[in-house]
């Protein structure tokens, strides 16, 4: 990925995880596998900065955490949206919409 | 096993030093992140499975720095609060101890008790406005609260023969509080140490 879209994809982690999460809950490594099939490969920031992103996000009260261990598995942290979380991703949408109708409008002179 | 990846989890939780908790924590999940990562490589197993999951996941330093970041950031709310109970209780204990105590107005110890904090705070807010919200005006302040809350502690030991029990609550009350505002204070400035050094260029060509 380019350094600028990286830069721009950092200042929507927060969103970008909080959606990931709210087809269900999981843990770390599949959120961010969820995440680059999403964006078809697009996204590809170093694996390892989801983790302050789900930190801060816990930490925020818009994501809880506990430890699960499945059968014949490794003992995971798995993070589910809370309503608080849900209720954020909500207003991160609308405010994504209009901040990219903007910017779509501006970069074409105003014939949107 | 190679290795790898525990030679990658043992820096990092070395990196995230300032939290322990934090790192005893994440050291368990990236370890759980980067197994999964390398038994989905072709080539597992084997060190380059491994050590293509370990560059997949990113400089452990880099991650560090981000968490310490946010740290920092909880670190100074948590700051602030301890700041502002501590000059709210000391005002009131202040005021009160003028209340409850027949002072000899001219002595040193009662006087900066008196009037150290209103001239703390006076001082303070002045400063903060002239220079700017600067931390000179901070240190003022903190510099004033500190002479009156010394004061209280000097009284203490003045009428802790025979004073009363509110009177003596009154001034441990302050001196648990700036027990604990300094705590804060120390962890903010070790947090942000920390991240300081995380974050310098150096240390970040050093990792690479």
């Amino acid at each position: 990925m380019l350094g600028m879209e990286a830069e721009m994809l950092k200042g929507h982690l927060d969103a970008i995880v909080l959606a990931a999460l709210e087809a269900g809950p999981a843990h770390g490594y599949a959120i961010i596998e969820t995440i680059k099939q999403r964006s078809a490969g697009t996204f590809d920031l170093p694996e390892g900065t989801v983790y302050p992103a789900l930190h801060r996000l816990e930490q925020a009260g818009l994501l809880s955490s506990a430890w699960t261990t499945p059968p014949n598995g490794r003992r995971r942290r798995v993070y589910s949206i809370t309503r608080a979380g849900s209720a954020a991703l909500g207003e991160r949408r609308k405010a994504w919409g209009r901040f990219s109708q903007a910017v779509d409008t501006a970069l074409q002179g105003g014939r949107a | 096993m190679s290795g790898v990846i525990d030679d990658y989890v043992s820096a990092l939780r070395r990196e995230l030093d300032f939290d322990p908790a934090l790192a005893r924590r994440l050291a368990s999940e990236v370890e759980d992140h980067l197994r999964d990562a390398a038994e989905a490589d072709p080539a597992w197993p084997s060190a380059d499975a491994e050590r293509r999951a370990v560059e997949r996941f990113g400089l452990g330093r880099e991650i560090a720095a981000q968490f310490a970041v946010d740290a920092v950031d909880r670190q100074a709310r948590r700051t602030w609060i301890a700041l502002g109970v501590t000059v709210v209780v000391t005002f009131v204990a202040m005021r009160l101890r003028v209340i409850w105590l027949d002072d000899d107005v001219l002595s040193v110890a009662p006087l900066i008790d008196r009037y150290a904090f209103i001239a703390a705070l006076a001082v303070g807010v002045i400063a903060w406005f002239a220079f700017r919200r600067s931390l000179a005006a901070l240190a003022i302040c903190l510099g004033g609260l500190a002479a009156s809350i010394g004061a209280g502690i000097v009284r203490a030991d003045l009428f802790a023969n025979g004073a009363p029990i509110h009177v003596l609550l009154s001034a441990a009350g302050e001196i648990v509080l700036i027990g604990v505002l300094s705590f804060h204070v120390i962890g903010l400035g070790r947090r942000l140490r920390r991240t300081a050094s995380l974050r310098r260029p150096d240390h970040r060509r050093m990792a690479q």
